[in-house]
């Protein structure tokens, strides 16, 4: 095992979220069981206090997973020294087969906390908390989510050997090898691009149709999620092609590097960002219909698609820019 | 929006104006809560630093150093080695080296002595490290004595090494070959060990494989064993000092738990005014929020910079003690910089998560206790 | 002035302090090419493979360069006893076979 503070941190983060939501959950328990807002019983009024304390605990939890995710990467890629064949994170997410369960783990989480924190937010608008078992119940299918992570998170940082020969990003994303990560890899440029602008189509009419009619909340997160997964898949079947201007690194974690303009932050953040303000717009204006929520639905919901569009297109416009602006010309690969 | 901003402003006005009411208490706080962002961002930018200059300077080093163990130790190695040796595709040149520790009693100092044969030295000439030259005050010209084998021996110092080198040459004594065999008695034909040069990296490897086949005895220490090896070096032992430090760091925790969010008399009491005349759990919840936001975003950011002046300014004084132990020889040296958002966002980690989540329940607590329960 | 403008002020002071540790750091390393250069050539020609951190145990000297008994050199059973032995992880090519 390598003992770091930065996976000491991380190991320290998750633990602590995992707490947490241990607390939230037991309560989350409780709370569906005995929940009856018309009562005034003593036991309703310690819940409703109680609720107070599970909302900011999980609003922490959830930014700190976030943070953790960025460490994580971030940890990654400064760790590739340390082992025989890795050059970049990947590398280090391939030391054993922990790594990349609780890259994706993370992602997740983070995808529903931002889900969990909007139907809060909402929540707490309505004098009569609306949501609230619909909260809770959400609440109960993330916790073992977040178990999961830390579990998986810490067998991978325990299970990590230094002698292990690593494989890197060259041989995992190539298009000859096996696997999704080289499937995706050959995904031919034509296909990835079709795939991107066409779910980013999708993305734009839906929201468009939702802000115009004020519904069809949900079709945009889906078609938000389809987005993100085609603009992962053609960021490294195409988009770092351009931006490595090497006609067969796929990889999508070197353009975090520094010589590589950290064009990756430029790409990920709007693109995460606007996803997850895609899934909060969506799951917040399934509520329209219930009367005490109904003005701050109709309130924040667009707020929400308008701010998630503008990003999705400046994750777009900033995707075209760089392979506009690239030396690379790909003739041959366009047939 | 405007609207918004302007209500953080009066909540953070009063948040300091309630601080500064227990000024003794809150700075008090504060001062701690500094020093343990100090210790952690010291060892964290020290040793990075010394980590990427390692990695830098040592990516110089020979490609393969070679070793001969006897009984689990560290042997003389014999010359015609590097004839069994053979021809090793890939190897462009194999040097013997002399080389060995010194101590020296009486300013109880350990020297590297190295006889390297690219210098031109007679045997009564030295070249010395700086640390060396500082630490006995010696110059240009004078004379440095080795006593061994109940002889003395006087060498004129030719020449002290690069100041700016002291990070690896300060214990360096360069004196002839003949004049270190004499000194030592290591016979002629035996030397410390051998390095060979490869051009390839990436036979390196290999080369290293088939020396283990042919000579039994020999231990290969690779280059990127070296290298690796400096870039892991505090890696764990920083691990154990977080460890320990962690200790330090749960005690702040029940500190600022016990003490942070206001459970003393006087504060519940101002909870509880504020409570009847109309604010709400949420409000005081926000307030709170402010409070903490206040003490370990300045906590933090007055350690960080603290512990940058120390380590790149002061040379890190702190640490010369440990990693000097019993040794009279340490070298001077000004770290070169080097810092990354990994680091930040670790010391983040370490320091105001715990300190937030440490007060997320007594805030709550003092939230959503009632005004007349306080007051009565 | 309002405290919390104070703040703002204190905060954004502090930022640029840190802003300015970054910008520090970089021209340093600017500066400190050359002396490195230095650095290296000398490793290069003395064929150095370790820091001079602490010279008290040539274990903790020549760090690289340690073998398996050297920390118990004066007695099968002595343990390390030198202060900076606690410091330093022994060689990774040698904790790990």
């Amino acid at each position: 095992m390598l003992l770091s503070p930065a996976i000491l941190a991380l190991i320290l983060v998750s633990a602590v979220i995992c707490l947490m939501l241990m607390l939230a959950g037991g309560f989350a328990i409780q709370l569906l069981r005995l929940w009856d807002i018309n009562s005034g019983s003593e036991l309703q009024l310690r819940l409703e206090r109680r609720t107070y304390l599970i909302s900011t605990l999980l609003t922490w939890a959830f930014a700190s997973e976030l943070i953790s995710l960025m460490l994580f990467i971030y940890n990654a890629e400064s760790m590739s020294g340390q082992f025989v064949g890795a050059m970049c994170a990947t590398g280090v997410l391939n030391v054993n087969e922990w790594g990349w369960p609780t890259l994706f783990l993370k992602i997740v989480i983070f995808f529903s906390g931002t889900i969990w924190l909007a139907l809060n937010y909402l929540d707490n608008k309505g004098f009569d908390y609306p949501l609230i078992r619909i909260k809770y119940y959400l609440l109960l299918l993330i916790l073992p989510m977040v178990v999961t992570e830390f579990y998986v998170q810490t067998r991978y940082f325990l299970e990590m050997d230094p002698d292990v020969i690593t494989s890197c990003c060259g041989s995992l994303f190539s298009v000859d090898a096996k696997g999704v990560a080289a499937e995706v890899s050959s995904l031919s440029p034509r296909d990835a691009i079709f795939a991107l602008y066409g779910t980013g189509l999708l993305v734009m009419l839906s929201g468009t149709w939702y802000l115009l009619r004020k519904q069809g909340g949900l079709i945009f997160s889906l078609s938000g999620i389809a987005a993100f997964v085609a603009a992962i898949m053609s960021i490294i079947s195409y988009i770092s092609l351009y931006i490595y201007e090497h006609p067969h690194h796929h990889c999508p974690f070197c353009i975090l590097k520094s010589g590589h303009d950290y064009a990756g932050y430029t790409l990920y953040v709007p693109l995460f960002l606007a996803t997850s303000l895609a899934l909060a717009a969506g799951s917040i204006s399934l509520w329209r219909r219930i009367p005490s929520v109904n003005s701050a639905v109709e309130i924040y919901a667009p707020k929400l698609v308008y701010l998630a569009l503008i990003l999705f297109n400046i994750f777009y416009a900033l995707a075209a820019w760089w392979v506009w602006q690239s030396n690379l010309s790909m003739g041959s690969i366009w047939q | 929006m405007i609207e918004f901003i302007r209500k953080q402003a009066y909540l953070v006005d009063f948040t300091l104006s309630s601080l500064l009411r227990r000024k003794g208490k809150n700075f008090g706080l504060l001062f701690v809560y500094t020093l343990i962002v100090f210790m952690l961002a010291s060892v964290m930018l020290f040793t990075h630093s010394l980590k990427k200059e390692a990695g830098i300077i040592l990516q110089q080093s020979p490609e393969i150093i070679v070793q001969r163990l006897v009984a689990g130790r560290h042997a003389l190695i014999p010359a015609d080695y590097i004839e069994k040796m053979g021809r090793l595709r890939g190897v462009t040149s194999k040097k013997a080296r002399l080389w060995g520790y010194f101590y020296n009693p009486v300013v109880k100092a350990n020297y590297t002595v190295m006889a390297p044969d690219h210098l031109v030295l007679t045997t009564t000439e030295v070249i010395i490290g700086a640390g060396i030259a500082r630490t006995i005050g010696l110059d240009i010209g004078d004379y440095f004595t080795l006593r061994a084998n109940n002889d003395t021996f006087s060498f004129q110092v030719k020449d002290i090494l690069d100041k700016h080198s002291e990070l690896v040459s300060t214990d360096l004594v360069l004196i002839s070959q003949k004049a270190f065999r004499v000194i030592t008695g290591i016979p002629e034909g035996q030397f410390t060990d051998i390095v060979l040069s490869v051009r390839n990296p990436r036979e390196v490897r290999k080369v290293a494989e088939k020396l283990v086949q042919k000579l039994p005895d020999v231990r290969p220490v690779l280059r990127e064993e070296i290298l690796r090896t400096y870039d892991s070096i505090f890696s764990w032992r920083q691990g154990i000092v977080f460890v320990l430090l962690v200790g330090a760091l749960m005690a702040f925790v029940i500190f600022a738990w016990d003490k942070a969010p206001g459970l003393s008399a006087e504060e519940k009491r101002e909870i509880g005014i504020l409570k009847a005349i109309g604010w709400e759990s949420g409000d005081i919840l926000r307030m709170k929020f402010w409070e903490g936001i206040i003490i370990s975003l300045s906590a933090f950011m007055l350690g960080y910079l603290a512990a940058y002046l120390h380590v790149f300014y002061s040379s890190a004084v702190l640490f010369e003690p440990v990693l000097k132990g019993w040794a009279t020889l340490y070298p001077q040296f000004r770290l070169v910089p080097f810092i990354d958002g990994l680091q930040i966002a670790t010391l983040f980690f370490f320091t105001i998560f715990p300190y937030v989540v440490a007060t997320i329940i007594p805030i709550w607590k003092a939230s959503v206790t009632d005004p007349d329960a306080i007051m009565r | 002035m309002r405290n919390s403008s104070l703040f703002l002020l204190f905060l954004v002071a502090g930022l640029l302090f840190i802003l300015m540790t970054v910008m520090d750091a970089v021209s340093q390393q600017d500066m400190a090419r050359e002396s490195l250069k230095r650095r290296a050539t000398l490793v290069s020609e003395l064929g150095l493979s370790d820091l001079a951190l602490s010279t008290e145990a040539r274990y903790t000297r020549h760090l690289s360069l340690a073998d398996r008994h050297s920390a118990f050199q004066d007695h099968p059973t002595s343990f390390d006893h030198f202060p900076s032995g606690s410091i330093f992880l022994p060689p990774l090519h040698l904790a790990n076979d």
